[in-house]
């Protein structure tokens, strides 16, 4: 299976909407979006697992010739029943790492995320929705990994930057 | 700047609890396509750069 050839976030992203997927932008890339300083190499989305939305996914992902990137040797495809857990499939597309998350922290799912986004224009005239800072963090405390507490005293700084603005 | 000039604490590149603020207020001056780009040049250049390293 073939190394991507680059990373393109907002390709990937339109792909996504293209193809009527709902779906919401979360981790580093989301935080990025709000203005905190971080880096992230893949793209983390938290997709609606409803039975049409999988459906719409799986035909975005075919075109973007999505692969299980830890098997690299056996190519997998994902299926339905992949992305209809909670689980977190770790992707690789012909436009860079992407990972599609059942589930953040205490099992809170597309539905229970809702109401904790917001739009975002994101260039090109695409508008994507994406996970507020507040419940990034939120979620961020309720994971405790390593990594995800290393960026809260960013995140926390952003949010408070943004409020005295 | 002279070495006797102070440089005030909020400018410090050093940052107490390690949170650089210039840089979350240079990114809140963005708008979020700008904010996407800039993520997206960070990490062309690290790909790029662990290209070339690479065929070394």
């Amino acid at each position: 299976m073939p190394l991507a050839p680059k990373s393109d976030f907002r390709a990937v992203l339109r792909v996504l909407k293209d193809h009527g997927v709902d779906f919401i932008v979360v981790g580093g890339v989301a935080a990025v979006l709000q203005g905190a300083p971080v880096s992230a190499f893949d793209l983390d989305v938290v997709h609606s697992r409803d039975e049409a939305n999988i459906a719409r996914l799986l035909a975005a992902l075919e075109e973007l010739e999505a692969w299980h990137r830890s098997h690299p040797e056996r190519g997998l495809r994902p299926d339905a029943s992949h992305l209809s857990s909670p689980g977190r499939q770790l992707l690789m597309t012909h436009y860079g790492p992407l990972d599609l998350l059942g589930a953040i922290g205490r099992s809170r799912d597309y539905q229970d995320l809702l109401a904790h986004c917001t739009e975002m224009p994101v260039g090109g005239g695409l508008v994507v929705r994406v996970l507020s800072l507040e419940a990034l963090i939120t979620v961020k405390q309720e994971t405790g990994a390593d990594k995800d507490l290393a960026t809260l005293p960013i995140l926390q700084r952003t949010l408070a930057e943004k409020r005295r603005s | 700047m002279p070495p006797d000039e102070e440089i005030p604490a909020e400018q410090s590149a050093a940052p107490e609890d390690g949170v650089d603020v210039t840089l979350i207020r240079w990114l809140l001056s963005l708008t979020p396509a700008e904010r996407l780009d800039t993520l997206q040049q960070f990490v062309d250049s690290v790909l790029e750069a662990r290209a070339a390293s690479a065929q070394v």
